[in-house]
């Protein structure tokens, strides 16, 4: 069946349950929590539209069960699921031609997501950890907003801004990409996921740098801000011993001391290549294996997801009249 | 020691004496259970207890049986020697794997490896209105688990006395204490005692029957003794005070001398210790007996609520005399 | 966080390694008829007892399951004295009392497998308590399934351990199934981790088929714990290559042979030897010596119970008592 028209939910089960919660008290979020998001959101879009409803059918019934309590009809995806990020990515090259997507999850649900469908019109809702991606909003108001978006036909461009991403290419392996940073680090493992050692960091390019952020944003925010909407994209090396360091929020709950060598606004386009060993780290979680002079390059590009603006898509509706 | 130059305690106070007992003497010693810190027992059984030692050392506990004791047999197992007090005896159920299966069968699965030096105390017997789920006798149950030992003090020397001892053991033991004997007066010493367990008391002397008993049965016991008395029957009452390991030898060497026995407890008689201690004499002493072994024990009915039903439940002393008359053929 | 050395990684591998190939041989033996009794065997979850066990000394406790030899291993359990245990004998750690269901060694600080579902935890609570009133920077770490995680047992110890801030690790090794029913059919949640903040705990998800992952959030948990911060609930999600009971077990058709050869796609063994090899830590070679030298280890092991006297009937009431 096709997408076209309907309205995807991805709501990832994994977001907001890694280590971080350990290291860094970071915010706690259960899977009840996500459920009742999803039929919020189900609340608000059926409140506006009568579109069809295409989602991930994730391990944990996230969005089915939201869908049975409602009594709503919904149709999953057909892809294979295996509790993976890859899920994600699948479910997204199945939605292909969807009015609007809304995921629920941190920067790593959005950036599996944007692998498999680069111009997605997402409405992001924040259920993850270091979130620079997503915001925190009531998913009943975010729901009517999709609503309207694909009811209405509203233009995406009056709507929603076109998002940066950072395009990496690995010599010998297939691309990656990443919303908000992607980093070199001296790791051996992708272990437990996390960013975690500064002591460890090589060298990254970020496309927004905010001191309010947490993570490698608030590194490159403290050291040189830079907005998502400027066009260009920071690019950071790091030193341990370094004279030069700012204090930033690594983690939630927890700021470091971080050695900086060089930082520099790079224009978009611009390539950043490093070499192995290390292990590449993409909107704060390690991912990828470098092996020994294996080369990556970073490089920063406005043609990523389209992000909808909940408020001017309701504002806009209201001015043009109800339901 | 002249008993009338001695201290009398109340039942309750001996308890928390033995319980003090412990905790200064033995600094791997800690007492945990439910309101047993602020509120110092819910018997009063721990008064005093944490203000003088300290929450390190009298926990107070949520309301989670099972936790509890499984905090003990960890504890006790890793070095400790804790108290555990499960507040009232019926709720064992509510922890019984932890005892059964744990508890009592970690040293031998192991193959004696560990140790587990637990006292569990707690509170057994009905006659206080507070109905089947707080009032029964259910030492039974523990009496069927090879690797506890059990023991149930009928006065306040026996209380403080067989608590110190079962802190001292290096195994799991049970001090089933009984909540109508709280207020019960009786001679105790200052210093620190053990009773031994394992060793039964001889509390009256008489050559016409044996009542074996133990816990409040006692008392009402030694009353029945006094009635029969009076007919001119003198019957021997033995306090067990140690139910596993149980004091067989003291039983048999009464019965050889009166030929008769009748077994009294407050629990359900069917399935209750009576019958195990009636197998016993007539297996070790079938031809010193002169009528059958007879016992005296609930009816198998819960306990009931009601003050009438209670005490047409319990059993007492003119039930004691009946059946021990009957036994006389008197 | 600590970065592990060379050294810490082959440990770990080493122990998966003996994990396994103890468990096959086990598995061998028990369907040749020579071991008797029930096995549940631990293959397939070796990430999680190494990734966890590689943090531990003697002095920490460790509370164990049914499937408890990989958790006895990792410990530093001796092959000879496990397979002399499981084959019945008084040789064994148990001196042939316990077997297979109740295999310990409290010189290892391994509090025993356990036979009952959901044991283990409220006893790690107390390990736990002694630690803390010892005043050490000692752990207790309690092994328990998604199964466990519905019983009662499990609840109160999670309380108890947060509302003392005790020194307590509580691993949820989530294998997907309670016996024979699978997870979906015995609770409404997927993540067992989800019930930590109940109890008011941090509770953290991690791939336990990884055993850097498991490494790392282990340590983040039990530096919580040393550091007087409270227990953790660490869930690993992971998945028995073998039945429930046995290598083939009943034969029941409760899980399909393409989800085991998914999950065998992910074999934690393989991973890790992978990634030791790109990183020049450990050449496909030596850990083909490493496989070999740990299978003359087990059949000496073997050699050791079958040679080993049956214990004493005179035993038989030793220790019911101390």
């Amino acid at each position: 069946m096709s997408s076209r028209g309907a309205v995807g939910f991805v709501a990832n089960p994994a977001s907001g349950k890694d280590i971080r919660r350990i290291t860094a008290r970071a915010s706690v979020f259960d899977n009840q929590e996500k459920t009742a998001m999803v039929r919020r959101c189900l609340i608000g879009l059926r409140a506006m539209s009568d579109a069809p409803i295409r989602y991930l059918a994730d391990a944990n019934r996230l969005v089915e069960s939201a869908l049975a309590e409602l009594g709503f009809d919904g149709e999953a995806v057909d892809v294979e699921t295996n509790g993976k990020a890859l899920d994600t990515t699948n479910a997204a090259v199945a939605m292909r031609g969807a009015g609007a997507v809304v995921t629920l999850g941190g920067d790593g649900t959005n950036r599996a997501f944007a692998k498999g469908w680069l111009d997605a019109p997402l409405i992001p809702l924040s259920t993850g950890t270091n979130n620079a991606f997503p915001v925190m909003r009531e998913a009943t108001t975010a729901g009517a907003a999709a609503g309207l978006l694909v009811s209405r036909r509203i233009p995406l461009e009056a709507v929603a801004e076109r998002a940066k991403v950072i395009h990496v290419d690995i010599e010998g392996e297939p691309p990656d990409l990443a919303l908000i940073d992607a980093v070199l680090t001296q790791d051996r493992f992708v272990g437990a996921r996390a960013l975690d050692d500064p002591g460890k960091l090589v060298a990254a390019m970020l496309t927004r740098a905010d001191p309010a952020g947490v993570g490698m944003t608030s590194v490159g925010g403290f050291a040189h801000p830079l907005a998502e909407r400027d066009d260009a994209t920071l690019t950071l090396t790091f030193d341990r011993a370094s004279p030069r360091r700012v204090v930033a929020a690594l983690a939630p709950g927890r700021f470091e001391s971080i050695g900086l060598g060089q930082t520099r606004t790079a224009t978009l386009g611009e390539p950043m290549r490093l070499t192995g060993p290390g292990v590449l780290a993409f909107d704060g979680e390690r991912e990828r294996v470098l092996a020994p002079g294996q080369a990556a390059t970073f490089r920063t590009l406005r043609d990523g997801p389209w992000v909808v603006d909940v408020r001017k898509v309701l504002t806009r509706a209201v001015a043009c009249g109800g339901r | 020691m002249a008993e009338a130059e001695q201290r009398e305690l109340t039942y309750v106070d001996a308890i928390i004496e033995g319980a003090r007992t412990i905790l200064l003497e033995q600094d791997n010693a800690f007492i945990a259970g439910e309101d047993v810190g602020g509120a110092g027992g819910v018997f009063g059984s721990y008064r005093g207890l944490l203000e003088e030692f300290g929450p390190e050392r009298v926990v107070d506990t949520p309301i989670s049986e099972e936790g509890i004791v499984g905090l003990g047999v960890g504890a006790a197992a890793t070095g400790l020697r804790p108290v555990i007090d499960i507040m009232f005896m019926d709720f064992m159920g509510e922890c019984m794997d932890e005892i059964a299966n744990q508890m009592a069968k970690m040293r031998y699965m192991f193959g004696g490896s560990a140790k587990l030096p637990v006292t569990v105390v707690t509170m057994s017997g009905g006659g206080r209105n507070l109905a089947a789920q707080h009032s029964q006798s259910l030492e039974a149950w523990l009496c069927h688990l090879p690797g506890l030992k059990v023991v149930a003090p009928s006065t306040p020397y026996d209380a403080k006395g067989l608590l110190i001892a079962a802190s001292r053991d290096d195994n799991p033991v049970f001090t089933v204490m009984n909540k109508m004997s709280l207020a019960n007066r009786g001679a105790v010493p200052e210093e620190s005692y053990e009773v031994p367990i394992g060793k039964a008391n001889v509390v009256r002397e008489g050559e016409d029957l044996t009542i074996i008993t133990y816990s409040r049965m006692v008392s009402e016991s030694l009353t029945a003794a006094e009635a029969l008395a009076q007919d001119g029957v003198e019957a021997e009452v033995i306090d067990l005070r140690s139910l596993q390991p149980m004091d067989t030898d003291t039983v048999i060497e009464s019965v050889a001398k009166t030929h008769r026995a009748v077994v009294v407890h407050e629990a359900v008689r069917f399935g209750g210790l009576g019958g195990e201690i009636a197998s016993q004499i007539q297996e070790l002493a079938f031809d010193e007996l002169d009528a059958p072994v007879s016992r005296v024990g609930a009816p198998f009915s819960p306990v009931p609520f009601s003050a009438v039903l209670e005490q047409t439940y319990l059993p007492n002393a003119d039930k004691i005399v009946a059946e021990s008359r009957s036994l006389i053929g008197a | 966080m600590s970065t592990p050395s060379d050294d810490v990684l082959l440990d770990i591998h080493r122990r998966m390694v003996r994990i396994r190939t103890f468990e096959t041989e086990a598995g061998r033996m028990a369907e040749a008829g020579k071991i008797p009794g029930a096995l549940h065997l631990y293959v397939g979850e070796e990430a999680v007892a190494a990734g966890v066990m590689v943090h531990l000394s003697n002095e920490d406790w460790i509370t164990s399951t049914h499937r408890g030899h990989g958790h006895l291993i990792a410990k530093g359990g001796e092959f000879d004295r496990m397979f002399a245990e499981l084959f019945g004998r008084a040789t064994g750690y148990c001196r042939g009392k316990g077997g297979s269901m109740h295999i310990s060694n409290m010189d290892l600080g391994m509090l025993g497998a356990n036979g009952i579902v959901g044991a283990g935890p409220p006893i790690a609570v107390g390990a736990a308590f002694s630690t803390k009133y010892r005043k050490t920077d000692r752990v207790a770490v309690t092994f328990f399934g998604d199964g466990a995680s519905n019983e009662g047992s499990f609840h109160e110890a999670a309380n108890m351990a947060a509302l003392y801030k005790l020194p307590v690790i509580f691993v949820c090794e989530n294998n997907g199934y309670g016996e024979y029913t699978p997870q979906a059919k015995h609770q409404a949640i997927v993540d067992v981790a989800d019930r930590a903040s109940g109890y008011g705990m941090p509770g953290v998800v991690v791939d336990g088929m990884d055993a850097m992952a498991v490494y790392e959030a282990a340590d983040a948990a039990i530096e919580r714990a040393r550091a007087g911060d409270g227990p953790t609930l660490l869930e690993c999600k992971t998945y028995r290559f073998f039945d429930h009971v046995g290598v083939r077990g009943m034969g029941l058709t409760y899980r399909t042979d393409e989800e085991l050869a998914e999950w065998q796609k992910r074999d934690p063994i393989h991973l890790f030897e992978a990634r030791l090899a790109e990183l020049g830590v450990l050449s496909k070679d030596d850990a083909v010596a490493i496989h070999e030298e740990v299978l003359a280890e087990v059949r000496a092991g073997i050699e050791f119970a079958e040679a080993s006297p049956t214990p004493d009937p005179d035993t038989l009431l030793d220790d019911v008592y101390a």
